[in-house]
């Protein structure tokens, strides 16, 4: 569904990724692992075009979009839920989830959208006139979430979304991605710190450093494979 | 008697501060989505401020008239200035856009004595005065002050009602966010600096419906000033808060004109400034956010 090719990008003259490739199938949850600074965030964000790639080729549903605008990006259904939660702390729940339906696609569906994230997060609904900004930290993630399923999304691209949240709000996190797999149909690109949980939720894992991808194989192969584990995975 | 003199002067300074506000919007909303502070700003003024004359003396008609011209022509020019020169500089260091923002005031400046020279103008639009026991107020500042609540006004409804009003809004808040929601955050920037310049160059309308005097290419020098005041009093990135801030402004401003005047050998108009900077330091010093700021 999507197709990576040979991308290269980075930040002013700081080149970070180095002809990275890879393919994410549809109804699949596909991981991105590699220790911190190698180029996790940077793909995802190279692929959603907050960065503009250096070179390279991002095909998805066959379509080349390697230079598209973000905007066009959230329209064909590809969306990126970012690092940092990046949520509209000064505007309620409800507002928040109503950004999410922006463009004219998702708007058509907001009750059936907001139906859906309300009882996938049922938290949310309770909390639905407080201030973004007043949420718990798992509850602002879950916000984020919800928020990119609003947009009504065909492939998500998660980036450590149980970043700083406790080991049972992890788990719970991973759950509802498994979820938002297996009962919406979505297909999922994830980057997680949490090696072992991503390993278990995950069909098809990358392993990225330096910028390239180093090692690829089914969830099974990796968590089989004392070579790859130790070289960059560190467990 | 000085209790009179007092209040019929924060009566005008009231007036003033709500056009003072309008002045200061475009700036806090250019600062609030783009992250650029205006130093040209006063240019965009002193524009306002020659349509007005233009229409009214080559035409005779009202300055009323001025308002929609000046918001068209100062988008237009808002829109030209972004495509040119402030797109490329949203992700460059502060110092490139303070230095690109501080020439398009200079060149706009230099155009202007160019057409216009350099000496002082006015124009006398005499539509009748309220005469009242301690002031008077000429129709045409009655008529700023209304056209300014107009504008701020219909600047709320459309932030808080329209598509593109919550655009911006989200990307005030969070450019990364908004872009994830969809939003088209370059077609955003465009609009935000076009309107922002369309609301300063009108605010120069009403400016000189309040003082229609002093028309010159470079006066918006001290219009700068004022509006960074303002909009720090106002915390900066709410066109609301500079609103306001410009309410409060003008009390302080006037108020305190009043007031040193009464010290022998004070020279009162260069005190109101020395204080407003004053303001701007403890504010700065105190609650950096501003006055009306949020966090």
């Amino acid at each position: 569904m999507l197709k990576v090719n040979n991308l290269e990008s980075g930040y002013g003259p700081m080149q970070v990724l180095w002809g990275a490739s890879l393919e994410v199938k549809k109804g699949s949850i596909t991981s991105l692992l590699g220790p911190n600074g190698v180029g996790k965030t940077t793909l995802l964000r190279t692929v959603f075009g907050s960065i503009e790639p250096w070179g390279g080729k991002i095909t998805y549903g066959g379509e080349e979009i390697t230079h598209l605008p973000t905007h066009k990006k959230v329209d064909l259904g590809l969306v990126l839920v970012p690092e940092g939660r990046h949520l509209f702390v000064g505007m309620s729940v409800h507002e928040n989830l109503i950004m999410g339906a922006y463009l004219k696609k998702a708007l058509e569906h907001i009750e059936e959208s907001l139906k859906l994230v309300y009882s996938l997060f049922p938290i949310l609904k309770a909390r639905t006139n407080q201030r973004a900004g007043s949420l718990s930290g798992g509850e602002q993630q879950m916000l984020t979430i919800a928020r990119a399923l609003m947009t009504r999304p065909r492939l998500i691209m998660l980036d450590e979304p149980s970043q700083g949240l406790a080991p049972k709000l992890v788990s719970e996190v991973l759950e509802t991605i498994k979820k938002m797999k297996s009962e919406m149909g979505l297909t999922i690109l994830l980057v997680e710190q949490n090696v072992e949980a991503s390993l278990n939720a995950s069909d098809y894992v990358y392993i990225i450093h330096e910028g390239t991808i180093k090692a690829e194989g089914s969830s099974e192969k990796i968590k089989g494979s004392r070579d790859i584990r130790e070289a960059y995975l560190g467990i | 008697m000085i209790g009179a003199q007092l209040t019929g002067n924060l009566m005008q300074g009231l007036i003033l501060g709500g056009i003072y506000g309008m002045a200061t919007m475009g700036l806090s909303l250019i600062f609030g989505v783009l992250k650029v502070v205006n130093v040209g700003h006063g240019a965009f003024i002193m524009i306002g401020a020659f349509i007005t004359l233009w229409i009214f003396t080559a035409f005779g008609l009202a300055p009323v008239i001025a308002i929609p011209v000046a918001l068209i022509v100062g988008m237009a020019i808002g829109f030209v200035f972004f495509y040119l020169v402030m797109r490329r500089l949203i992700k460059a260091p502060e110092l490139a856009s303070l230095l690109a923002t501080f020439a398009i005031g200079i060149l706009l400046e230099e155009i202007a004595k160019l057409i216009f020279g350099s000496e002082f103008r006015g124009y006398n639009w005499a539509v009748g005065k309220i005469i009242l026991p301690i002031t008077v107020f000429p129709m045409s500042k009655i008529y700023a002050f209304i056209g300014s609540i107009a504008i701020a006004l219909l600047l709320y409804i459309w932030f808080k009602k329209t598509r593109a009003g919550t655009a911006v809004r989200s990307v005030v808040e969070d450019s990364e966010g908004a872009r994830v929601c969809g939003v088209n955050v370059g077609w955003v920037y465009a609009l935000s600096f076009a309107i922002g310049i369309g609301l300063t160059v009108t605010s120069g309308v009403l400016l000189t419906m309040f003082i229609p005097v002093g028309i010159n290419p470079y006066m918006g020098g001290g219009y700068t000033l004022k509006a960074f005041v303002i909009a720090v009093l106002g915390g900066l990135t709410s066109p609301y808060g500079a609103f306001f801030g410009g309410l409060i402004f003008g009390l302080i401003e006037n108020g305190s004109y009043t007031l040193f005047a009464l010290i022998p050998g004070v020279e009162a108009f260069a005190m109101t400034r020395f204080l407003s900077f004053l303001i701007l330091l403890l504010i700065l010093l105190i609650k950096p956010t501003g006055l009306l700021g949020a966090k």
